[in-house]
């Protein structure tokens, strides 16, 4: 985790020196505070998921999920669209932190706002403005029936392309700040020692640019991979019942089915995800970033 | 290819005569540059042959910077061209040019290894690994760095990464090298080193290098040429010892080395010759300037001679003579310096060889140097 630190912060991590470092204190009220609301509640649930009706340990509760083909159909859409909506949100944020890295004075401010300021709408407002533009008689198909594009409304709502265009847009910050601030600590300087080595545009793109911001873009990717995976208000707003998430499927189990067992497992296997990718991001950047 | 093999390298250029000094290598012509508004270069104009080492010497802010910017293509010119060989470059990009950049901070790839900074303008050109290996190898052996080829650069110390930036820039075998105030990051004693081992690399490799510093013995050190910038303005281009004996401005007299000067106003023309009134008395200059003129006259401090009041000589022909009042005397080992009372811009000093005694502060001495030695400028210049 520290390389994601790094990454976002834009500082090196500092090494700790003496075992007790006193600024090291300043991180127990949010230990503390994970640990109460977070890890002991989550530890709960994953005991749950091993408990059988005996009150032994088993493993049944996976094995009968993974023998549920609805649940794989479930777990491979879950992954495919967070997969996706990761590389859409890397598609949109990389020249926009590119573009960002560049402005200067009210631009840089145009784009803090404008990154910052659709956070604040909830995601709840969004899902309603994009009906209006997505949906058969909404404005988008209106417009292209119009200019003669179409000839019927396309069906664009309740689809996966919608629910990762959705979900790329709502994330799409958690994947540009990361890279802008790699960016930002970027010297000037070496893209001129490039282009006087007789590198051009392109081959200093692949050979300085991307590897130098390879950190910021793990890191971002590891953010919006892990939000994405565990959307729930996202999914129930574009696409509804119609095609499960993983995370739909724990709040059915919890809500209408009360089988907590199986919330539990799917919510383990969820968690199970999540630390792989944020553990093996975590390691790519320590190997892709600067040599120290 | 082109690389470098240390057998294969050009002879040196030991001495050039003024006709392949005129040879235009490299121009700039007419080079124009303001930013937003504030004009930073005027009619820059400056040429120089193929293989020779020249320096743009001057105050920091005074454009060398940007100058060399303009050559390398990093930054465009508003106005003039740039010609580099039979090449006019003015409008290609720099990874088009063959100019290689030492940077001011190196500006090595952090996420490269040694040998990966050194062959990254080979395999930007297109070689392929197995013709990367071994010119770069050869670049490393060249500034004694060859151990450190699968080092991180992280870690290196301030010389050692200049070694790597050079070796980087000259693996390309550029027509032209330039060099940012490439020792301003060093320690002196360092810096004093790898001057003399820049030098004699260059000039094995047999290159064509603008060598950019604020520090005018280290131009006049590493230099066959040296362009006073002041400005955004080339102030005077020569030789180092004529940039010394014979500097054409104020500025150039002031910013080479140290001198004895004087302002006043000229008085009286004699026989081609002219005295100007200054406050320590008549200075009379080898050259005419207008009567009623500003001027200001100089002399070098070493061309000076000093007299204790009472023990000095009658006034010989052919020299100048100005009494002054001792403020300092420095005794540094192998020069004695004896400062005069005067004000600002004024200033007297003279330098004599070796530990001399018998002079205080407060004593009244005598400054005593040949006229023909004596630097004269009008207001024009
Ligand atoms: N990118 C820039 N924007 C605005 N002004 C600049 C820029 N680069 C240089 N200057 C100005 O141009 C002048 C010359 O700068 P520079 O070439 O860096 O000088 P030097 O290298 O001789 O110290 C300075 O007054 C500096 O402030
Ligand atoms: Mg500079």
């Amino acid at each position: 985790m520290t390389e994601l630190r790094h990454a976002i912060s834009g500082t090196p991590p500092r090494p700790i020196r003496s075992p007790i470092d006193k600024i090291a204190l300043l991180a127990a009220p949010g230990l503390l505070y994970l640990a109460v609301l977070y890890a002991i509640p989550l530890l709960l649930l994953l005991l749950q998921s091993f408990r059988s009706e005996d009150g032994g340990i088993t493993l049944d509760a996976y094995t009968s999920f993974f023998a549920e083909s609805y649940n794989l159909e479930v777990l491979l859409r879950t992954l495919r669209v967070a997969f996706l909506t990761t590389l859409l949100s890397l598609a949109i944020a990389y020249p926009t932190a590119i573009a960002m890295n560049r402005a200067k004075g009210v631009w840089l401010t145009v784009f803090l706002v404008a990154m910052v300021l659709p956070m604040s709408l909830g995601v709840v407002v969004k899902a309603f403005a994009w009906s209006i533009l997505f949906r058969s008689n909404g404005a988008l198909n209106q417009t292209m029936e119009f200019i003669g594009l179409i000839d019927a409304p396309i069906r664009m709502l309740f689809t996966e392309t919608a629910l990762v265009v959705g979900a790329a847009n709502v994330f799409l910050p958690f994947m540009v700040l990361p890279i802008y601030a790699v960016l930002r600590q970027q010297d000037e300087a070496l893209q001129h020692a490039a282009a006087s080595l007789g590198a051009g545009p392109i081959f200093r793109f692949f050979n300085v640019s991307l590897p130098l911001t390879l950190p910021g873009i793990v890191a971002g990717a590891a953010f919006v991979f892990s939000m994405s995976i565990s959307m729930y208000v996202i999914p129930s707003l574009i696409v509804g019942e119609t095609q499960q998430t993983l995370p739909m499927l724990i709040a059915r189990s919890f809500l209408y089915l009360r089988n907590e067992q199986l919330g539990s497992t799917i919510s383990a296997i969820l968690l199970i995800i999540a630390i792989v990718v944020v553990l093996s991001s975590s390691f790519l950047a320590a190997r892709l970033g600067a040599k120290e | 290819m082109r690389a470098i093999a240390p057998s294969s390298v050009e002879s040196a250029v030991p001495y050039m005569n003024e006709e392949s000094r005129d040879a235009r290598y490299l121009e700039v012509v007419m080079v124009r540059k303001s930013f937003r508004g504030t004009t930073v270069m005027d009619e820059m104009n400056f040429r120089m042959a193929r293989g020779e080492l020249v320096s743009l010497l001057g105050p920091s802010g005074c454009g060398k910077t940007t100058l060399l910017r303009i050559i390398a293509g990093l930054m465009p010119a508003d106005e003039g061209e740039i010609v580099l060989g039979p090449r006019n470059i003015t409008n290609l990009p720099a990874h088009k040019r063959n100019i290689s950049v030492v940077f001011q901070n190196y500006a090595l790839f952090p996420h490269l290894t040694v040998g990966e900074n050194v062959g990254f303008g080979l395999k930007a050109r297109g070689h392929a690994k197995s013709e990367i290996e071994s010119p770069v190898r050869d670049a490393l052996r060249l500034v004694r760095m060859e151990s450190y080829m699968d080092k991180p650069i992280a870690g290196l110390s301030g010389g050692q990464q200049q070694r790597i930036a050079v070796a980087r820039a000259l693996v390309v075998r550029p027509d032209l090298l330039l060099l940012d105030e490439p020792f301003s990051a060093l320690d002196r004693k360092l810096r004093e080193t790898m001057q003399v081992e820049l030098k004699s690399l260059l000039r094995d490799s047999g290159i064509t290098a603008v060598f950019v510093t604020h520090d005018q013995e280290e131009a006049l050190g590493v230099s066959d040429r040296i362009a006073v910038m002041n400005a955004g303005r080339i102030e005077q281009f020569a030789d180092p010892s004529t940039l010394y004996a014979r500097p054409a401005t104020p500025f150039v007299m002031d910013f080479v080395g140290l001198s004895l000067r004087l302002n006043g106003t000229a008085t009286e023309k004699a026989d081609g010759a002219c005295d100007v009134g200054t406050s320590h008395g008549s200075v009379r200059t080898p050259i005419a300037l207008r009567k009623g003129e500003g001027a200001v006259i100089g002399v070098r401090p070493e061309l000076v001679r000093a007299f204790p009041s009472g023990e000095a000589p009658a006034l010989e022909a052919g020299r100048n003579r100005v009494e002054v009042v001792l403020e300092d005397v420095m005794v540094l080992g192998s020069k004695t310096m004896l400062h005069g009372r005067c004000d600002e811009p004024d200033r007297l000093v003279c330098e004599l060889p070796g530990i001399k005694a018998g002079f205080a502060r407060g004593q009244k001495v005598v400054f005593d140097w040949a006229i023909e030695d004596t630097l004269a400028y009008g207001a024009a210049a």
